[in-house]
């Protein structure tokens, strides 16, 4: 279907390329306890971009009719705006694990032991554990007018649990997730499952948060407040449009010398990794900031060709939209720090685990205020109780120019990496 | 296509199947600034079948190729029986229907032109551009979509439906000395082309909002006394009691069941609060769910007292009460879960400035960017707010966000003005994977006695 579509459109165009990408996924729910359903999804679909006339159009669809698609990538380019694409030629492929054969082989049964193994050890008197289990094997090919064909096979194995405490009108939600290219083994299923209780066991007592600026040991899955700000600010585009912070400070230090910030799609069996993107660019890392300097943003071809800048190959293509810039893994550097160590740089403070309302606002801005879900009250170092009723606030972009500590240990959800981090001088407002 | 269902309905062996098909038009114009980001058409199409045998769980297969289906309905069959379960699942009887519902297309997209969607879009994105020289940036969209949508299921039902749905959004970003603001405007409508000509007046109030918001100091935090817009108490509603009274949170669970047993008080008697999936002409509104099971009115608090849920038949089958037509897929890839519809604060009586008079400091937050909960506590984001000082409204703030407890909050409702009004906005709800899912919020303004306000610290 491919070289029949490029076929089509040659002559007719001065460059066009193709995403087709399949997938099959197996999915197990277990609902309070128990398996309660099993799903199969198919999902293919074909995504055409074409340059008429110097102006962009693109169209997708999971339907076969190779006409209507031609037509529509047509009709969208004679509404489209004027663009400079420098289409990639054909290139040799870095080398990246991203298939694992025994993960694609994977039967129902051993799926569903994976789930049956976390939910034993989760299960707990007067609470309820929901684990879901999916393995995907899918393909992703791209290629262009240019000569560049590329395709590579895929596997993602996930496994995510959720473990809810309702006592009285008192509510505890405790989760976490696993994802990569290869089934999980034993001992990061323990790690997962060890982290949540403890996170459930730290709950078993109330604290009260004391107010003022004080220092917060955020979680891995805590960092997200930190990190969404910074996920916008390094996009290519958003310099572009002129709204990111860090739009003028390329090649300065403005964080401190212990953060670093990469992406890096090479990473063997990642979620998010991959030989090529989806304008068929071959992948490398990028520091997107290197310890504590700007280093780059991300781009695809049409944003870099509108800066001006090389293409970071980041594109990212679903079956119906034009290709957008996106991370391939996400990570920040770890630091020397054991858990307890990072707990230990706290003589009174928080830890913060999740957050409500992240996301929403003005977050390329910085500045955040959140009532927490799930907070504990830190002293001397140990965890004191559960605190409710407390809001964090703060701007990620002077609370990362000094941080107290960084943890040594990467903990992955899905592909974003991240250490737990202590920050001094949150804004924390009790009752 | 209803002789194909029938027939792939006719090879099944499991003891119950389902089976949607959907094929959807969709074409999206996007600005950012003054570049066109894209114009494009696409075609959807797919299907999700359903099947649940006697001692085994639920069985699903969701493709995109249709021509498979026979080959779907034996695989969701297999899917099943991979799944035993001693603990076996029921579902609520539903009436059996067949029907055909051509919902009023209101001058159909597929007949206009991409140029035309274009011209229409780029219009109001010059607007909020042209505005003031401190609007920097703007992303305006278009999107419209036509789906036919067929279900059909081992009891009988068999259904077509036509629905259309078309939305507009407005954010403009306003920026000065290092200051920078967002405002968002947007609509949503479960119609067509006419209905989304002269919307000037949602562009310009999303660039004139970011503009001011630039002058707004941050909302000192605190605690105080709130009057809510109706599009906020619409979020509010939706947010802070709706999710829960979702019943797949409370079917399996006996704590939460006691937490949400019907009779508990939940607020003063000022309070009644419901879901209507069957309300003329909102986007929320369709005649089946996707269990098909007719929609319908459900009120879920009367006078402060809880008195129903939202089921799906699963839900309702297990808790002893009736389908009321709240399970609803996403699209052919998902299946369909308990889901809010048309969300509503009824309407009480007088007016705003009745809610406001007697606050001698207070906050007037009003629109929503967006709210989260963790099942009692929740927390939304205001698009903006004004300080209530002596009973009236005074200087603009910004960066309003409200948190607290369920419980508390509803208990703390002690005013509901009569100014009632459905908000037909873009964007939709998510829960488990399936975003955005078109729903609608209606409410009057409403006043709670003492809600945290983060912002600067106080």
């Amino acid at each position: 279907m491919i070289s029949e579509l490029l076929e089509r459109v040659h002559g007719r165009t001065s460059a066009a390329d193709v995403v087709l990408k399949t997938d099959e996924t197996l999915s197990l729910a277990f609902e309070a306890g128990r398996l309660k359903s099993s799903s199969y999804a198919q999902e293919r679909g074909v995504n055409l971009r074409v340059v008429v006339d110097g102006r962009m159009g693109f169209a997708g669809s999971t339907a076969e009719d190779i006409e209507v698609l031609v037509a529509s990538a047509f009709a969208s380019a004679g509404v489209g705006e004027p663009v400079r694409l420098e289409l990639p030629g054909p290139e040799p492929a870095p080398r990246v694990l991203t298939h694992y054969p025994r993960a694609a082989a994977a039967s129902v049964s051993q799926l569903a032991d994976l789930g049956k193994l976390v939910l034993s050890r989760l299960t707990r008197d007067g609470s309820q554990v929901s684990v879901n289990v999916e393995r995907s094997v899918g393909s992703v090919r791209v290629a262009n007018s240019n000569g560049a064909d590329t395709n590579y096979d895929i596997t993602t194995v996930s496994l995510s649990a959720e473990l809810t405490r309702v006592q009285g009108d008192d509510v505890l939600i405790v989760s976490d997730h696993i994802a990569g290219a290869d089934l999980p083994v034993e001992p990061d299923l323990e790690s997962m499952v060890d982290w949540m209780l403890q996170r459930v066991e730290w709950a078993a007592r109330a604290a009260e948060a004391r107010s003022g600026a004080l220092p917060v040991c955020f979680t891995p899955s805590g960092t997200a407040v930190l990190l969404a700000p910074l996920q916008l600010a390094m996009q290519g585009k958003s310099v572009l449009q002129g709204v990111s912070p860090m739009g003028d400070k390329k090649g300065k230090v403005v964080f401190d010398s212990g953060f670093t910030l990469v992406d890096d799609p090479l990473l063997d069996g990642r979620s998010g990794s991959r030989p090529f993107d989806d304008e068929a660019i071959p992948s490398r890392r990028l520091p997107l900031i290197e310890r504590g300097r700007v280093n780059g943003f991300v781009y695809d071809l049409e944003t870099a060709g509108r800066a001006k800048v090389p293409a970071t190959g980041h594109a990212r293509r679903s079956t119906f939209g034009k290709p957008q810039a996106a991370y391939s893994n996400l990570s920040i550097a770890p630091g020397a720090l054991t858990f307890p160590e990072l707990l230990a740089q706290i003589r009174d403070g928080l830890l913060v685990d999740e957050l409500l309302g992240v996301g929403q606002g003005n977050v390329i801005g910085g500045a955040f205020s959140h009532p927490v879900a799930l907070a504990y009250r830190v002293i001397n170092g140990e965890v004191a109780g559960r605190v409710k009723d407390v809001a964090v606030a703060g701007t990620v972009y002077e609370l990362l120019k000094r941080i107290a500590g960084i943890g040594k240990e990467v903990r992955w959800m899905g592909s974003v990496g991240v250490p737990a981090m202590v920050l001094e001088g949150v804004a924390v407002t009790g009752k | 296509m209803k002789n194909r269902l029938r027939d792939a309905l006719k090879t099944s062996r499991a003891d119950y199947t389902e089976i949607r098909l959907e094929r959807s038009w969709t074409s999206a114009v996007a600005f950012r600034g003054h570049r066109l980001e894209g114009a494009n058409a696409s075609l959807d199409a797919g299907g999700f079948v359903r099947c649940l045998n006697q001692g085994y769980g639920w069985g699903v297969a969701s493709f995109t190729s249709v021509d498979r289906l026979p080959a779907m309905v034996s695989r969701a069959h297999e899917m099943s029986l991979a799944v035993r379960l001693d603990d076996p699942i029921h579902l609520a009887p539903v009436p059996v229907r067949e029907d055909d519902v051509r919902l009023d297309l209101d001058g159909d997209v597929r007949g206009i032109s991409l140029e035309a969607k274009k011209q229409l879009l780029q219009g109001l994105n010059d607007l909020m551009l042209g505005y003031d020289r401190r609007i920097v940036d703007t992303q305006a969209a278009y999107r419209d979509e036509v789906t036919e949508y067929w279900f059909a299921c081992s009891n009988g039902t068999l259904l077509y439906e036509l629905r259309p749905e078309v939305t507009l959004s407005a954010v403009a970003t306003a920026r000065e000395e290092g200051g920078m603001e967002r405002a968002l405007e947007s609509i949503g409508l479960r119609r067509g082309w006419n209905s989304v000509q002269h919307r000037e007046e949602e562009f310009l109030t999303a660039a004139r909002r970011a503009v001011e918001l630039l002058k707004a100091p941050r909302v000192r935090g605190g605690r105080y006394p709130v009057v809510l817009d109706p599009k906020l108490a619409g979020v509010f509603v939706h947010e802070a009691f709706g999710h829960l009274s979702e019943a797949d949170f409370v079917y399996e669970n006996p704590q939460a069941r006691e937490m949400m047993r019907l009779g508990r008080r939940f607020g003063s008697e000022l309070l009644t609060i419901g879901d209507d999936g069957s309300a003329a002409g909102l986007r929320g509104t369709l005649p089946y769910d996707d269990e098909g099971t007719p929609t319908q009115n459900t009120t879920l608090i009367q006078n402060g007292v809880l008195v129903g849920r939202l089921h799906s038949r699963e839900t309702a089958a297990r808790m002893g009460e009736s389908a009321t037509g709240n399970a609803r897929a996403l699209s052919f890839r998902h299946p369909p879960i308990v889901r809010m519809t048309n969300t509503y604060i009824a309407s009480g009586k007088g007016t705003r400035e009745d809610l406001l008079s007697g606050i001698e400091l207070g906050v007037y937050a009003c629109d929503a960017l967006g709210g989260q909960t963790y099942l009692e506590d929740f927390s939304f984001t205001a698009g903006y707010g004004y300080m209530i000082r002596k009973g009236k409204i005074a200087e603009m703030v910004r960066d309003v966000t409200l948190a607290g407890n369920l419980f508390h909050t509803l208990d703390g409702v002690d005013g509901i003005a009569g100014d009632f009004h459905w908000n037909q906005m873009g964007g939709g709800c998510g829960k488990g994977f399936q975003v955005p899912l078109p729903v609608t919020e209606g409410a009057p303004h409403i006043r709670i006695r003492d809600v945290a306000i983060g912002g600067d610290p106080a």
